[in-house]
């Protein structure tokens, strides 16, 4: 009888420890990828992952290990949308860290030499998603058979992979080690490979074969080509191999999650890759949610949905605007609202467009003078009050805290608000002759009426221009605002037909060494304080007209002095040249920076950071939040 | 009466080839293009579109060559049943529309139901008991159908629908139901949400239907052999649904032209406030983005069905009303 007992005991006891070991072994990955490995469609978990995983410390983060599974929900306004994947995944070659600084990622190691020499080591055992390696191979096949394919990029391969107008030498060194080689320095590559939008310099060569004219066998890829629909086998290549818009479920990614859904559909479902490379610092495989959905609807339901608590995570499409709305239904559905906060250089700037077709206005713009009394013509801190809440930092379009480079006096540049000093530099320049009404006139004898473009897609920019325009109103400025659309907008501005815009400032309010100074200088058209000059750079004098005033040739020539750095230190120094000249010539005018931006959180939601930046670079919006550590708290299947 | 449909249908083609003409004109008249839009779109999030791409993506649809020959290859496919290629989804048109059209035809028909249902019998008895406190309480509430806007109706019954019965703001359905296979619980979901934009979108059609009604039967109930059918002692029913009411519905069926491109197209604002997968959004989506083929074959469909929905409605009158002419000459 005891002999019985005994053995009974024994054996409950042995299933109880048996039990608790693989709850144990259970944890270490997701329960939907344990099954798939119990019947042998996926390996063990220790294939999967690279010998070397890349392990993110949970404690250091102060956030906590978390359970597997759920889905997590999120709104979007229309197809094109599912790029937000790709972005919020933030799964890299190379990635900022939250200092600025490059990190590798999805690379085990890069080595950079001279600025120009780059190796880049793969994670032994890396696997594309469909389970197949990851290897130098991929990087070969982009190179050779896509950026230097006349077909596939008759512009030839991307503009950061250029140094001093000269694509570099490719070698692969062994399976998993590659390296580039430039004749000059270049500093934009892996920056490049880092950004939000990133350039993709690997691609599933396995699987994209079958594809490309070089490889594939003729009949089937023309039977391919016409089962599709396509013009060509280039058509069907460049669609079939698009990342950064993740339509071709088929496609293997190294993201954290992969596209499941076919275009076109209102739901797109994005599940969890078996073959993620990053881990907790337990050696548990991330993401924690198995599952991501992006529901297609129209924009300007998405606050009223959010309300109704049908998304766990949401910052797209909302504004501060619906922050009340979102604040008085946040009990009843169970989700909490944050303010982050934004990260631009200025939520809303006026570009003064130094290209301008109006010569009088072209000239007067162009007088540093000028677009400093307008700027100190601004009270900051009433708008900032008024339409901000008080939740903005008064500032001029430049660096924020988190940024190296920032300082206040930067902050501070001509943002003071002094009616008097504005006045006195009006005087100065000459315009001293006023009309009746008190509004000053113009060399050519016309009133000095401003008319400042807006695109017409935020209330607040019309709220702010309303506010400015009383306060020119006493440096006896006349300015009204016109909204347009942003089409029609954008070609105005190109076509110099606007004299001022406001628009957003710098994009990436915190950045390092590291990223390109562009917005500083002219460096593209569509920047609507020299669109022109822009132009001129960016097509090497092709198009557009030659930078003409001394600082902004200083400006062009610092950014070609940065594009051919070879040390971190020399792009620091150019950096705080740079601002140090924007902030002193007011090319543009920043009004407030640092606002907030509403992120809806699903109260089962955890992980997610109270504060942050939220911004497309460098933080890639949730991207540099790592979205992976996030989990649910009780994991219900929706 | 063969002989004028064969003529109808031979005057269609050159209407349809001159509206054709006109909707590709309209949509070459903005300055930009799809291409130029979709940078504008990338650009207000900080991201950037290589310009180069931007060039190679033009010449991969065609832009680089003549306005003529764009037109002549649209034209071609769209006989073919080919509808271009939507430059947005990157698909082509078809495929987009085929799915969202079953939808819409659903919802514009229970509309159209429902408003004949509802406007039919309120418009007879308004009719018939001219200035009573019946007209006046139901004329008042049709009029309130067609002064609320649209939108602002939906606005206040998603709300409401949320708040009291947990539905899904916008949308036809619960969004686990998206993209999978039409099941009970689906039609359920379906259903559920159908109620809303019926209601809101048939509010209108219903007050414009009732008065419609209203007016035309009143100028028959004065006429002469309404009151000699009554005087031999008719009775007041029959004599309404044999001559009064069947002279008034010449309206009625006229409109049956417009019918059918409305059951495609819908209440397209009404369809964007609610989200509806039908496509009517995708119409104004794809005229804001300059997807441009998207949006012409949209209209040039609309075209053929009002094309065939006028014949349709023509012959329908030559049947019901022995006055209408087939002929527009003299007959005498």
């Amino acid at each position: 009888m005891t002999s019985l007992l005994r053995s009974l005991l024994f054996l409950c006891l042995s299933c109880l420890l048996a039990a608790q070991a693989s709850a144990a072994e259970l944890e270490r990955e997701s329960a939907i990828l344990t099954a798939l490995v119990k019947i042998g469609k996926l390996p063990p978990l220790e294939e999967r992952v690279p010998k070397k995983p890349r392990v993110i410390d949970l404690p250091a983060m102060g956030r906590t290990p978390g359970k597997y599974g759920g889905t997590m929900r999120m709104l979007m306004g229309d197809q094109r949308d599912i790029r937000m994947m790709t972005i919020y995944g933030y799964a890299r070659l190379v990635v900022f860290d939250d200092k600025g600084e490059l990190k590798p990622d999805i690379l085990e190691s890069f080595d950079v030499r001279d600025g120009r020499i780059f190796t880049l080591k793969i994670r032994p055992g890396h696997k594309w998603s469909d389970g197949h390696p990851f290897t130098a191979e991929d990087f070969r096949y982009f190179w050779e058979d896509v950026a230097n394919n006349t077909r596939l990029n008759p512009a030839g391969p991307p503009l950061s992979m250029m140094a001093a107008e000269k694509p570099p030498k490719f070698e692969i060194i062994d399976e998993l080690t590659v390296r580039y080689i430039w004749d000059a320095p270049n500093p934009a590559f892996l920056p490049s490979l880092a950004g939000a939008q990133s350039t993709d310099i690997a691609m599933p060569a396995h699987y994209l074969k079958q594809f490309h004219e070089k490889y594939a066998d003729p009949k089937q890829l023309a039977a391919l080509v016409k089962a599709a629909r396509f013009k060509d086998w280039g058509a069907l290549h460049e669609r079939k191999s698009r990342h950064y818009r993740p339509e071709n479920p088929d496609l293997p990614v190294l993201d954290p999650w992969r596209n499941t859904t076919a275009p076109p559909a209102e739901l797109y479902v994005f599940e969890r890759n078996p073959y993620y490379h990053r881990v907790d610092n337990e050696g548990r495989q991330l993401p924690y949610v198995d599952r991501v959905t992006l529901s297609m609807g129209s924009t300007s339901l998405v606050p009223a949905k959010v309300g109704a608590g049908e998304s766990d995570l949401q910052a797209r499409y909302i504004r501060f605007d619906n922050y009340t709305f979102l604040k008085e239904s946040q009990k009843r559905e169970g989700y909490t609202v944050r303010l982050w906060t934004r990260g631009e250089g200025a939520w809303v700037a006026l570009l003064p467009n130094l290209n301008t077709r109006d010569p009088v206005w072209r000239d007067l713009l162009r007088d540093a003078r000028f677009r400093r009394a307008l700027s100190v013509g601004i009270n900051r801190r009433d708008i900032n009050q008024a339409i901000f809440y008080g939740l903005g930092q008064p500032s001029a379009n430049t660096v924020i805290p988190g940024s190296p480079f920032y300082k206040p006096e930067l902050q501070n540049a001509w943002a003071q608000c002094d009616p008097v000093l504005a006045n006195k530099l009006l005087d100065e320049i000459g315009l001293t002759k006023r009309d009746s009404e008190g509004y000053r006139l113009l060399p050519d004898g016309r009133r000095a009426e401003l008319t400042i473009d807006a695109s017409g897609e935020f209330t607040e920019e019309t709220d702010v221009l309303e506010l400015i325009s009383y306060q020119w109103a006493k440096i006896g400025i006349r300015m009204f605002a016109r909204s347009s659309q942003r089409d029609v907008f954008r070609r105005r501005a190109l076509a110099g037909q606007t004299v001022m815009s406001i628009w957003v400032g710098m994009d990436n309010g915190t950045p390092g060494p590291d990223n390109e100074p562009n917005d500083l200088a002219p460096s593209h058209y569509q920047q609507y304080q020299w669109p022109l000059w822009g132009q001129y750079v960016q097509t090497a004098g092709q198009q557009g007209e030659k930078p003409e005033t001394k600082e902004v040739l200083e400006l062009v020539d610092l950014l070609g002095r940065w594009r051919s750095s070879a040390t971190v230190e020399e792009r620091a120094d150019i950096w705080r040249k740079m601002l140090d000249i924007q902030a002193d010539q007011a090319f543009t005018i920043g009004i407030v920076n640092r606002t907030s931006q509403p992120v809806v959180v699903s109260g089962r939601l955890r992980n997610v950071p109270d504060k942050a930046i939220y911004s497309f670079e460098p933080g890639a919006f949730f991207g540099s939040q790592l979205p992976e550590t996030f989990w649910f708290d009780d994991v219900r299947s929706n | 009466m063969l002989r004028y449909i064969m003529r109808r249908i031979l005057i269609m083609i050159p209407t349809l080839v001159i509206a054709s003409m006109l909707i590709f004109t309209v949509m070459q008249l903005p300055p930009s293009d799809y291409f130029e839009t979709y940078v504008a779109e990338l650009q207000a999030q900080g991201e950037r579109a290589d310009t180069s791409k931007i060039d190679f993506l033009r010449k991969e649809y065609g832009f680089d060559k003549p306005v003529v020959e764009r037109y002549f290859l649209w034209v071609a496919g769209f006989v073919k049943g080919d509808f271009g290629y939507s430059f947005e989804y990157e698909l082509p048109v078809r495929d987009i529309v085929g799915e969202r059209l079953s939808l819409t035809m659903l919802v514009s028909f229970c509309t159209i139901i429902m408003t004949w249902l509802i406007a039919f019998p309120i418009g007879i008895y308004s009719a018939t008991h001219q200035y009573s406190w019946g007209d006046y309480g139901l004329t008042f509430l049709g009029l309130i159908g067609i002064a609320i806007p649209h939108f602002l109706l939906a606005l206040v019954f998603m709300y409401f629908a949320n708040v009291w019965f947990g539905i899904s703001i916008g949308g036809l359905m619960d969004p686990i139901y998206f993209n999978q296979p039409m099941s009970w619980a689906k039609l359920n979901s379906i259903l559920a949400h159908l109620w809303i934009p019926v209601i809101i979108i048939g509010a209108g059609g219903t007050g414009k239907m009732i008065r419609r009604i209203r007016a035309n039967l009143l100028d028959e109930l004065q006429k002469q052999y309404v009151v000699t059918a009554k005087a031999k002692g008719l009775s007041p029913g029959r004599t309404l649904v044999k001559y009064p009411l069947r002279m008034s519905l010449n309206f009625f069926i006229s409109d049956i032209g417009d019918i059918l491109p409305a059951i495609v197209s819908g209440a397209e604002l009404t369809a964007v406030v609610l989200s509806l997968q039908t496509t009517g959004p995708l119409l104004l989506r794809a005229l804001q983005s300059q997807d441009m083929y998207l949006a012409g074959s949209f209209l040039l469909f609309l075209a053929c069905l009002t094309v065939i929905g006028v014949l349709i409605s023509d012959i329908a009158l030559g049947f019901l009303d022995p006055r209408i002419r087939l002929s527009g000459g003299s007959t005498k």
